[in-house]
């Protein structure tokens, strides 16, 4: 496995950060209280709770694979640690948290490996199992937590931000300088080669899986913590908005590139434009056009360019 | 013995030879005929622990609910035996059933559904425009596009649900025609119709040729590009249809109408037999996985479960009968390593 990325994601990364640039300094153009240190602290924290679940996700599709489930795995992790912060304190039940997302995880890696399941369907009936699992254990009601101030840490000041770029940086170290990052992105390019040179592809997908869980779980709780309440509707759709983060960074959905810089990006461009749209007073239901707009527009840019590209190739071959 | 397994999986009825052929032979069945003994056996089963199943009324309920998701289903078969699928019928409906209502209220009922299966098919060609055209793949295109018109359809309703309730419209959704539901008979229509387009004409034979290679299908000629984008067209009409109906069942409709929606479509179709990975599927499977699904929510609800337990049901329902599959093969291969370490039973051709 050479280290060293194509260019051609290089370049969708790089885009996707000259567009951040662009819209944010358009934002703060059109908007005084853009710039301002409370509202850039909103963005970012919106930014990270999409961000985390998108790095899950980025390892995910990089391993040639997806998981649909990521938003009822969120949700049932929060309502799981919400309601066990009262009797066994935070950090355990944070724990307890992270632990339930990755067995949700470790459930969706076994079926893709052991049943054959594709990946798509068997994180579909995930999703909706998890769901309703999250729903019968709140029996559909929400769980307050009064005056649990600690919890509320999660998701304060600048914690889901570090979280955020903690999180990043291990998963950058694991892909670029681990055995287990190579192995991922070996499974992602051709399983079937790295089965033969001696990759455990099916140990490598549980650990994927396993770790998306615990990124889901972890979105779950500070989102949890952000209303300090327990709901098992938590993060509806979080899976197609984390999907579209990590496609807009850059990594291709073929498997075999990951682009951990991009997917932060990504992320930090839609919350930017989610929030400078509120600022502006445009109407909500704006923002799901322009999320849609963007993917398309950028997606089209990129595999124009790579037509052209192999065009080009092929007439001067 | 590869190449004998392939040509044995096109011929169901030939006699089996071998025993490691009978694999095959078995999976064949299961993907053919698997939903629909399935569906059977809950039948039976319901029929027999759930005194208020097996009337005559229950079974026009659960038929008419299966068509809403039936329709899309239809059209969703032929995108997914093309190898692509669509992840926007979700909100098509939605904006289809409001412009169907809307239309209905003001024109008539014939406008009406012209008004949803047009908005449906421009939504199909702009889809497949994206996908065929300008080369991006199904999967991000038509998230695009489910973002985009999701957000259309608040901003054209701004929020509110349009409501119609004139009986012409609404006869569409809720009455019978020779004790069937209407809304089940233009379902199996469609479903014959798809049917018939996928089996006996050219454009039916190109789609399971793109399914099963898309190379392939361009180096024989197939015109794949033309072809994607037809497939698409044909997602977005039978969505339309399926979305008149369900606004006029429901004398109303707005945005939001059916959350995840477009992932009970391909849930129904991919139970119903097709493979995800495309070239192989039919209509039969979709249809009796469409009556599946309905006749599931039907006995849970008779029998009292609740409502979150229903959801865990169905997915596990989704994930078993997939796995089905994928357990035979694991099975079958460790037989056949187990022939092959045994000289004496390696397999005569």
């Amino acid at each position: 496995m050479n280290a060293r990325k194509p260019r051609r994601h290089r370049v969708a990364s790089s885009q996707v950060g000259l567009m951040l640039l662009m819209v944010a300094g358009v934002f703060a153009v059109l908007s005084p209280r853009f710039l301002t240190p409370g509202n850039l602290l909103n963005v970012c924290t919106s930014a990270s709770v999409v961000a985390i679940v998108g790095l899950g996700m980025t390892l995910a599709i990089a391993s040639g694979n997806f998981d649909l489930s990521v938003g009822s795995t969120a949700a049932f992790a929060g309502c799981v640690t919400v309601s066990l912060v009262q009797q066994i304190g935070v950090a355990l039940a944070i724990l307890a948290g992270l632990a339930t997302g990755a067995a949700v995880g470790l459930i969706n890696g076994l079926i893709v490996t052991e049943l054959g399941v594709p990946a798509f369907i068997a994180t579909l009936g995930m999703l909706t199992i998890v769901r309703g699992a999250a729903l019968i254990y709140t029996g559909g009601r929400d769980i307050y937590l009064y005056g649990q101030t600690q919890y509320k840490i999660l998701s304060s000041g600048l914690t889901p931000v570090l979280l955020a770029l903690a999180l990043a940086f291990v998963l950058w170290f694991v892909l670029q300088h681990t055995r287990f990052g190579r192995h991922i992105l070996a499974t992602g390019s051709n399983a079937m080669s790295a089965r033969r040179v001696g990759v455990r592809t099916s140990l490598v997908l549980l650990g994927v899986f396993s770790i998306v869980g615990a990124t889901a779980a972890l979105s779950g709780l500070i989102l949890s913590a952000q209303v300090l309440t327990g709901n098992g509707r938590l993060a509806t759709g979080l899976e197609l908005s984390a999907i579209a983060v990590v496609v807009l960074g850059g990594t291709p959905l073929t498997g075999g590139q990951a682009s951990i810089a991009g997917t932060l990006q990504g992320s930090v461009l839609v919350a930017v434009i989610n929030n400078g749209l509120n600022l502006l007073n445009v109407s909500i239901f704006y923002q799901n056009v322009t999320l849609g707009l963007l993917l398309l527009g950028t997606i089209a840019l990129e595999a124009l360019r790579t037509d052209r590209r192999r065009t080009k190739q092929l007439t001067t071959r | 013995m590869r190449i004998l397994q392939t040509h044995k999986s096109r011929i169901p009825d030939a006699p089996a030879t071998g025993s490691s052929i009978n694999q095959v032979d078995w999976d064949l069945l299961w993907e053919r005929f698997g939903t629909a003994v399935v569906t059977i056996t809950i039948w039976l089963i319901a029929g027999l622990s759930t005194p208020r199943f097996a009337n005559v009324d229950n079974f026009v309920s659960v038929l008419r609910q299966s068509a809403f998701v039936g329709v899309s289903a239809v059209g969703m078969t032929f995108a997914i035996i093309a190898g692509t699928f669509d992840l926007s019928v979700g909100s098509t409906q939605a904006l289809c059933a409001w412009g169907a209502v809307s239309v209905a209220k003001v024109a008539g009922v014939f406008p009406a559904f012209v008004t949803a299966v047009a908005l449906g098919g421009v939504i199909g060609l702009c889809n497949g425009s994206l996908v065929a055209l300008v080369r991006i793949p199904a999967f991000i295109a038509t998230l695009g596009t489910m973002f985009l018109v999701n957000g259309l359809t608040y901003i054209l309703t701004n929020g509110q649900t349009a409501r119609f309730s004139g009986k012409p419209f609404v006869w569409w959704g809720n009455a019978q025609v020779m004790s069937l539901p209407v809304p089940f008979v233009v379902f199996l229509g469609c479903a014959l119709l798809g049917a018939a387009i996928l089996h006996r004409t050219s454009f039916g034979r190109f789609i399971y040729a793109i399914g099963c290679s898309r190379e392939a299908a361009n180096v024989a000629g197939v015109p794949v590009a033309k072809t994607t984008i037809l497939v698409f067209i044909v997602v977005g009409l039978f969505t339309g249809l399926g979305a008149a109906l369900l606004g006029a069942r429901l004398y109303s409709a707005g945005p939001g109408l059916e959350p995840g929606f477009e992932l009970n479509v391909i849930a129904t179709v991919v139970l119903g037999g097709t493979r995800l990975a495309g070239g192989r599927g039919s209509m039969l499977g979709t249809v009796a996985a469409a009556i599946l699904f309905a006749t599931l929510a039907n006995v849970l609800n008779l029998s009292h479960v609740d409502a979150f337990v229903q959801r865990v049901v169905v997915g596990f329902v989704l994930l078993l009968a997939l796995s089905v599959e994928g357990v035979r093969q694991r099975l079958a291969e460790y037989w056949s390593k187990r022939a092959a370490r045994i000289p004496q039973s390696s397999q005569p051709l």
